[in-house]
């Protein structure tokens, strides 16, 4: 694994500076550290979605390797179909058999949980030697902050308007990272902008690996969510300190807590530093903090006993 | 209750939607109509009616199939690529003879294209979009005010017929804010598209059936024949409804030296290169569909018997063109007209100017 001062040194991947990420975006870091593990050239496909537009306004283009966008269902069909001609070729002979390639697709959490989860579940299922990143800021952001299978349950955003009768979303989010290792995969990781080296350590992992990978990682939108731009990298570190947001690895079916939690902190320290919680931290929605509390330690006891930690 | 307020176009939209009495709502983001389903998510707990953000279009198309056929008021509105995703939907929706409403807030395409207003949606929208033999009304305001009214419109003319019924509007319209009359629904039913007459019960819909014989709704019709019985079947009751719902409006037509005809946003900049070419002493006629399909024919072929000068402006590259010179066919031939096409596709918008410089190019 490269560390960050090596990371520097090394000849430049991923991103470009220039990008139009907001200040305090979460992902332009992320695919950073996550790119600049490969040893290898990378073919990236993402779907639609802040990044494909902040780096993707033609004529200009912040990619350093090859980038397609498809649409916004399709990233890890088009990864699919481009790993297999790849293999295709190689077979034909029309590529040295010795030729090395890591082939990305990337897509939001409303482009990976929802509207994506279907061709996903379908890349993952048939195997293909892809990892799929999921920079995960809770909601849909592009199109201006609804809710997706991600949002935290109370998140305010404008299709799940927290009011005087309903406080925000009312359901909990999708576990994807469980259900992505209920695929089998080579590789499933859990990871959030705010520990870089256990960022890079996994995305390190995850190249080093044949197969199917997925990595979900946690990327905060001081848009989306009402924070300060110089705290996002606490914020992200936060929602790891209160178990939201637990980092761990699905490694061949082993599971494997990669950042112990020795004192949690409550939910409530994580909700303060952003608005679209505000209104949780209200006294008439005590009781539905609780309730998130209670789940947030249910999910991580479960988590603990399958990551053989004991609890 | 009427009322005028200042408004935006797709929270206007959402709102007379609710007016007509939609209590379902099922919507995905997509730009350049998430107002609607963010106006949607505040109001309709309010009036004690369902929002629904589904994971897909193809999911909120179906949750409206799911609606429709139990006998509620339903829609779902989109943009261009997410309309593209729903057209399953509505052909099943056709298939099956169920009423719904979808709203097109159109942008520029193909492809992902951009989030700027088109009218390139016009074929996928007047000839069927989906597979199969079939038909959806399609209704194209051109002022904030008509958006609201066709809407409610909509739903009254989807019940009408048992079929999915398409408002499409660029996306000026929904974002555009301007003074939005919103008129009482009931007296709307008198005057607007319904012409008063009532509609139908629905009581083909799946409400349970205890107390009377189970009823179906399929589109899947296996048995030789049946299949093409049924769209026979459809077919008469799109031909009613050419006969019965085709709309326009049309000012200063006759004697006119030219007719500018076209829909939503481009018959809006067309009023505005009539007053300029008045100016300068050309007499321009309006010719602006208000139904898309069943598209007024009847009505613009009867205005070619004295005309012979139309300028086609439309937001799409020669889409639209197309049903005014089978229209204009109807009475003379394509050599002995004059249409000319003024295409800005690709999101461009067109000035009032630069029709008012084509129309002085044609005129002699």
């Amino acid at each position: 694994m490269l560390n960050l001062k090596q990371l520097s040194l090394q000849e430049k991947k991923g991103l470009a500076g220039g990008h139009r990420a907001c200040s305090g975006c979460g992902f332009p870091q992320a695919i950073n550290m996550i790119f600049g593990q490969s040893t290898v050239p990378v073919v990236t496909t993402c779907a639609t979605g802040c990044m494909e537009i902040a780096t993707t306004i033609y004529p200009f283009t912040a990619w350093r390797g090859n980038f397609m966008h498809s649409a916004f269902e399709n990233a890890a069909a088009t990864i699919s179909g481009i790993e297999t001609a790849y293999r295709s070729l190689k077979k034909q002979g029309r590529l040295p058999g010795d030729d090395k390639m890591n082939f990305v697709a990337i897509g939001g959490d409303g482009g990976t949980y929802d509207i994506g989860f279907q061709a996903l579940s379908g890349a993952m299922e048939r195997r293909h030697n892809i990892l799929y990143i999921c920079y995960n800021n809770e909601a849909y952001m592009n199109t201006g902050v609804q809710r997706s299978s991600a949002t935290p349950k109370g998140g305010h955003t404008t299709t799940s308007p927290a009011g005087k009768v309903v406080p925000g979303k009312v359901q909990f989010p999708k576990d994807l990272t469980h259900i992505l290792a209920a695929h089998d995969l080579a590789y499933a990781g859990q990871a959030s902008v705010g520990y870089h080296l256990d960022l890079m350590r996994k995305a390190d992992k995850a190249f080093s690996l044949a197969g199917p990978k997925f990595m979900n990682v946690y990327t905060p939108c001081r848009l989306g969510w009402g924070s300060d731009p110089s705290q996002s990298m606490e914020i992200a570190r936060l929602a790891v300190e209160t178990c939201l947001w637990p980092l761990y690895e699905v490694v061949d079916g082993e599971w494997k807590l990669t950042r112990k939690i020795r004192e949690k902190k409550p939910v409530t320290d994580f909700y303060k530093t952003q608005t679209r919680f505000r209104h949780l931290l209200k006294p008439e929605n005590e009781e539905l903090v609780k309730e998130i509390q209670a789940e947030v330690d249910k999910r991580w006891h479960r988590l603990l006993l399958r990551c053989g930690e004991g609890a | 209750m009427s009322q005028t307020i200042f408004m935006k176009g797709n929270e206007a939209m959402a709102e007379a939607a609710i007016r007509a009495g939609c209590r379902f709502y099922f919507g995905y983001p997509i730009t350049p109509q998430n107002e609607v389903p963010a106006y949607m998510s505040r109001r309709m707990p309010e009036v004690g009616g369902t929002f629904l953000q589904a994971e897909s279009e193809l999911a909120a198309i179906n949750m409206v199939f799911g609606a429709a056929a139990a006998g509620a008021r339903a829609m779902t509105s989109s943009s261009s690529p997410g309309i593209s995703l729903k057209q399953e939907g509505i052909s099943y929706m056709a298939g099956c003879e169920l009423p719904g409403v979808i709203a097109n807030i159109a942008r520029g395409g193909p492809g992902l294209g951009n989030i700027s207003p088109a009218q390139s949606d016009y074929w996928q929208s007047t000839r069927g979009g989906g597979h199969g033999d079939y038909r959806t009304i399609v209704l194209a305001p051109h002022t904030v005010t008509e958006l609201v009214e066709l809407t409610m419109d909509a739903f009254d003319l989807a019940d009408l017929y048992r079929n999915p019924v398409l408002v499409l509007a660029e996306g000026l319209l929904g974002q555009m804010m301007e003074r939005v009359f919103f008129p009482d629904p009931e007296k709307r039913q008198l005057v607007g598209l319904l012409r008063g007459r009532s509609l139908p019960a629905k009581d083909w819909a799946l409400t349970g059936a205890k107390g009377r014989k189970p009823q179906f709704i399929k589109s899947l019709l296996m048995r030789p024949g049946a299949l093409e019985e049924h769209n026979f079947k459809l077919a008469e009751k799109y031909a009613l409804i050419e006969r019965e719902e085709a709309a326009a409006e049309e000012i200063d037509c006759e004697e006119a030296d030219i007719i500018l005809t076209g829909y939503g946003t481009c018959a809006r900049i067309a009023k505005r290169a009539k007053e300029m070419l008045a100016a300068q002493g050309i007499k321009a006629g309006i010719f602006r569909p208000i139904t898309l399909w069943p598209f007024p024919a009847k009505r613009l072929a009867a205005l070619a018997r004295e005309q012979n000068n139309f300028l086609v402006i439309e937001m799409s590259l020669g889409q639209y063109i197309e049903d005014v010179q089978l229209a204009v066919a109807q009475v003379k031939s394509l050599q002995e007209a004059k249409i000319q096409l003024l295409a800005r596709p690709g999101g461009g918008v067109p000035y009032p100017e630069e029709i008012v410089g084509r129309v002085r190019e044609m005129l002699p």
